[in-house]
């Protein structure tokens, strides 16, 4: 570097990518970062039941099945959720569901991601008969009611055995909601890469000879991943909810405790009076959406590049 | 003016339009209600907890179908409606059969004078006078390979002539092309009111089997003039005919004006006259002028709609258990209060869970099954998820069951002991050569008390130190599975059809499996007495004979025997002349209806007070 250069590098202020600016803006957003330290909590309390299942630690949650107390027990200071029909721990069920919930949504949105994002944008890129194709195929899988849609994946592929393993339970679950949902994610990725193609970079990368293929991984897809992490953070929510809804339905986790087996448990308890497991995995699923909605918007407008210049 | 004509005619549509709108709104409220709540009718308030597929005797294979069309058709026998233990008496048949030295011919008197119902099926549509015929059609039309009956297996094997009736429907084209005027050798009518059946080996059961409603007289022209469509055109010779059905809502009946004199029974058992079940000896049947079903499948409305008196009779759902039944098996001060009324009775049922005989670990390791039947505390069982309404099963005959041995005990397998358990399940591993792996338990339903029920039993195996892994399957995925013997262990039952052990037997009889042997359960020397005490005519010695297959049945222990059901059924006082009868099963009519006086003024005056 010439001297010159060196002055005019020294006295150009430091520049900030669109990331590192996005993080500096959400940071600021305390409200943001508090919803951020619930989802961790959430996370983190998965990550720990599933290591606690792998060590076998003998912790509270993995050992929900453990008769703590009589029969439907109401909350106190011995078991703060009270007790189930077993006389199980509904606070150790409930904990213990976070697993479950976080699993699915986990697994799901991963699914529709890797689905979703290379078909929007090959079909973005490509256009024409790949397009059309690929246009077809989401615009019929949207016209079925979502949850009809999950429900029928759900039935097909409870019991079936893919790749000689059997699919059972929560593997189900996240199945029929990854394989159902990514229509979202290839429609916006597939709108934002037709605006991206004619830009001069991805010009810039033709001229100089570069595959189709790279084009769309290596230049296309990291210019507009900032719109996954956005939609991943709000999608997030309506996983957990639909595993919720698999659940209470009969056909999703029925061997270990999630949110949605417990509210329909719950629901014929609430006659007699018995309210606590109905509650506890109401306020799990209340606290982790509201988070998540908060979160995502926030993560929405501090990634959002117009924001970024006002 | 054109502007003004043209204002009245977009009026006009607009009003034509409006009136429509009502109307067709109208006539749709018209259609979702039973008729007008206000009349003078006598009616009679049921629910049935799921939708009735259908109304074809010969199609029949649900309760809650059973139960809505034995008001409408009627058999040749039927049981005594106060008299217990349950006997057979006299429906549409004059007598009891007249049986040959040899029991392989029947004779049977038809009664005079019995019509069925108005329909427009028959000529000016006044209904026909049913003959003998009306039988033998109704019983080629279930042997029909093309009508799918789910009912072949009454007759599977044991009419002369009737199985070849069966293969001759196979070459048919279609249900149409049946020819039903084709003798059939083992079912003859002498004249138009004797029915002689002819059996190919003696079966003591078929009177039973001819107070069973798929054996109810049908008229074949019904089926000619509405076809297939014949599921929701019941026509019988019952006391009721049916009205409206409106299918997920409800269904009503009215009085078959063509009914003959039946008279309510005039002897019972010693206490009915005390409790007034005898008030009404001798008077004409039925009581009540209409029936309507009300189609509640949940449990919850169904008890609030008890409560405000919409509905008379009801099963009480668990979760309320506590609400109406206070400890010491008495009514709450709430229900005393309104006046409800508790009947109990035990049904002829046993519930198990069964092994596969042929899978490969537990088939042949009798310690694992012993293991398994000790880790079960059946008596928190019925508690958890019976409210205590059961009694703990030690072998497959239920004690209401005539042939019910008083000292299966001292033979059962069926104890509760942890420890003992774990000492079997140490011996099965030796046995197995090794560690037994996780077991598979599938359960028939996916809803919250099966996966509890699941649970229950995993938990209860896991404490004696042994996986098992449940899985939830709907009933006929269940039922697929049972019959391609793909499971391992699996929860399920039998209540009896008919009061006699040979129902039961037949669930363990070889030649049965996979269904309904799902245990897949072969021993040589049960099926050599079930071969025997099933053609032997009621006795002590064929009694005898049951009770030895019982205990061979539990030697071996196919299945973990659990529990006999208790059912407690609430009716409003309103309903006069209610009896339970174990073998027409709750509260659902099962053809009790015409027996049942409603005192309507009651039944006004709770309203008014608790609606």
């Amino acid at each position: 570097m010439s001297d010159i250069d060196k002055i005019i590098s020294s006295k150009l202020p430091k520049g900030r990518s669109l990331w590192q600016d996005g993080l500096r803006r959400l940071w600021k957003r305390k409200l943001a970062m508090i919803c951020f330290a619930v989802i961790l909590i959430y996370f983190l309390l998965a990550g720990f039941i599933y290591a606690a299942e792998l060590f076998h630690w003998h912790v509270g949650p993995i050992q929900w099945q453990e008769e703590v107390g009589r029969q439907y027990e109401s909350p106190g200071w011995k078991h703060v959720f009270g007790t189930d029909i077993f006389g199980q721990s509904v606070l150790r069920k409930m904990l213990y569901g976070a697993k479950i919930s976080i699993t699915v949504a986990l697994c799901a949105s991963i699914i529709s991601i890797v689905i979703g994002v290379p078909l929007g944008a090959i079909a973005g890129y490509f256009r024409g008969v790949t397009d059309e194709i690929i246009v077809w195929v989401y615009s019929t899988l949207s016209s079925i009611p979502y949850i009809l849609l999950i429900l029928a994946f759900a039935v097909v592929l409870r019991d079936k055995a893919l790749f000689g393993y059997k699919l059972t339970g929560i593997t189900t679950v996240y199945l029929a909601i990854g394989l159902t949902s990514w229509v979202g994610i290839c429609r916006l990725i597939r709108g934002e890469v037709i605006k991206h193609k004619n830009r001069e970079y991805v010009m810039a990368a033709q001229s100089y000879g570069c595959s189709n293929s790279r084009i769309i991984f290596r230049h296309l897809l990291p210019n507009v991943f900032h719109l996954v992490i956005i939609d991943f953070s709000l999608r997030f929510v309506s996983f957990i909810h639909a595993e919720v809804i698999l659940s209470f339905l009969g056909l999703g986790e029925a061997t270990r405790p999630s949110w949605g087996a417990m509210i329909n448990d719950a629901r014929i308890e609430l006659s007699r009076g018995v309210w606590w497991q109905m509650a506890a995995a109401t306020a799990a699923i209340f606290f982790i959406s509201l988070a998540l909605n908060i979160f995502g918007d926030a993560l929405r407008d501090s990634l959002d590049p117009k924001l970024r210049i006002q | 003016m054109m502007g003004q004509h043209k204002l009245s005619q977009k009026d006009f549509a607009l009003k034509f339009l409006s009136v429509l709108f009502t109307a067709v709104l109208f006539i749709a409220g018209c259609d979702r209600q039973p008729s007008d709540a206000n009349s003078l009718d006598i009616v009679l308030q049921h629910r049935l907890n799921a939708k009735v597929q259908t109304l074809d005797p010969a199609d029949i294979g649900d309760v809650i179908s059973d139960a809505v069309a034995e008001e409408i058709f009627e058999c040749l026998y039927q049981y005594h409606y106060l008299k217990r233990p349950y006997q057979l008496i006299p429906q549409l048949a004059e007598d009891m059969p007249q049986v040959s030295e040899d029991r392989l011919s029947y004779t049977i008197r038809i009664k005079k004078g019995v019509y069925f119902s108005d329909d427009a099926c028959f000529e000016n549509g006044k209904g026909k006078e049913l003959k003998a015929g009306d039988f033998v059609y109704a019983w080629k039309r279930i042997a029909n390979v093309k009508s799918l009956s789910k009912n072949w297996w009454i007759f599977d094997g044991k009419i002369a002539g009737l199985d070849e009736f069966r293969a001759y429907t196979k070459g048919c084209k279609s249900r149409g092309e049946v020819d039903y005027s084709r003798a059939v050798e083992g079912l003859q009518t002498p004249d138009d009111y004797t029915l002689v059946i002819k059996l190919k080996k003696p079966w003591p059961q078929i009177t039973y089997l001819l107070a069973h409603l798929p054996t109810a007289a049908i008229a074949k022209e019904t089926e000619d003039y509405y076809g297939k469509d014949i599921i929701s055109h019941p026509v019988g010779t019952g006391p009721f005919k049916l009205k409206v059905w409106n299918r997920g809502s409800f269904i009503e009946m009215v009085k078959n004006t063509n009914y003959r004199t039946v008279l309510y029974p005039s002897q019972g058992d010693a206490d009915d006259s005390v409790k007034g079940l005898l008030r009404d000896a001798g008077k004409p049947l039925p009581f009540c002028d209409r029936i309507v079903w009300r189609i509640v499948t949940e449990d919850q409305p169904r008890w609030l709609m008890f409560l405000q008196g919409d509905i008379d009779i009801t099963s009480i759902p668990k979760d309320n258990f506590g609400q109406a039944i206070a400890p010491g098996i008495e009514l709450t001060a709430d229900m005393k209060e309104r006046n409800i009324k508790l009947a109990t009775f035990r049904e002829p049922d046993t519930f198990w869970v069964g092994f596969n005989m042929e899978d490969p670990v537990l088939g042949k390791n009798k310690p694992l099954r012993l293991a398994i039947s000790c880790a079960i505390d059946r008596q928190k069982w019925i508690e958890l998820f019976f409210n205590g309404r059961g009694d703990v099963a030690y072998g497959f005959i239920p004690p209401i069951m005539p042939g019910y041995d008083p000292n299966i005990k001292t033979f059962s397998k069926t104890e509760y002991n942890p420890e003992k358990a774990k000492v079997l399940l140490r011996q099965a591993k030796d046995l197995h050569g090794g560690e037994l792996g996780i077991l598979k338990l599938s359960m028939p339903g996916t809803d919250t008390t099966y996966r509890q029920m699941g649970q229950f039993l995993q938990t209860a195996f896991l404490n004696i130190g042994l996986q098992v892994e449940a899985e939830y399957l709907d009933w006929p995925s269940y039922l697929e599975k049972l019959r391609t013997k793909g499971v391992q262990m699996y929860s399920s039952g039998w209540i009896a059809d008919y009061p006699d052990v040979e129902n039961f037997m037949q669930v363990f009889y070889s030649k049965t499996s996979p269904w309904p042997n799902s245990s897949n359960y072969c021993n040589a020397e049960f099926d050599k007495i079930y071969e025997m005490a099933s053609v032997m005519p009621d006795s002590n010695e064929r009694t005898e004979l049951y009770r030895q297959a019982e205990r061979i049945v539990v030697e071996d222990a196919p299945c973990a025997f659990m529990f006999h059901r208790v059912f407690y059924v609430m009716h409003h006082e309103w309903i006069e002349n209610f009896k339970p009868n174990s073998y027409k099963s709750d509260s659902f009519g099962y053809g009790l209806s015409k027996y049942y006086r409603i005192d309507a003024a009651k039944r006004a005056a709770y309203q008014k007070k608790y609606k």
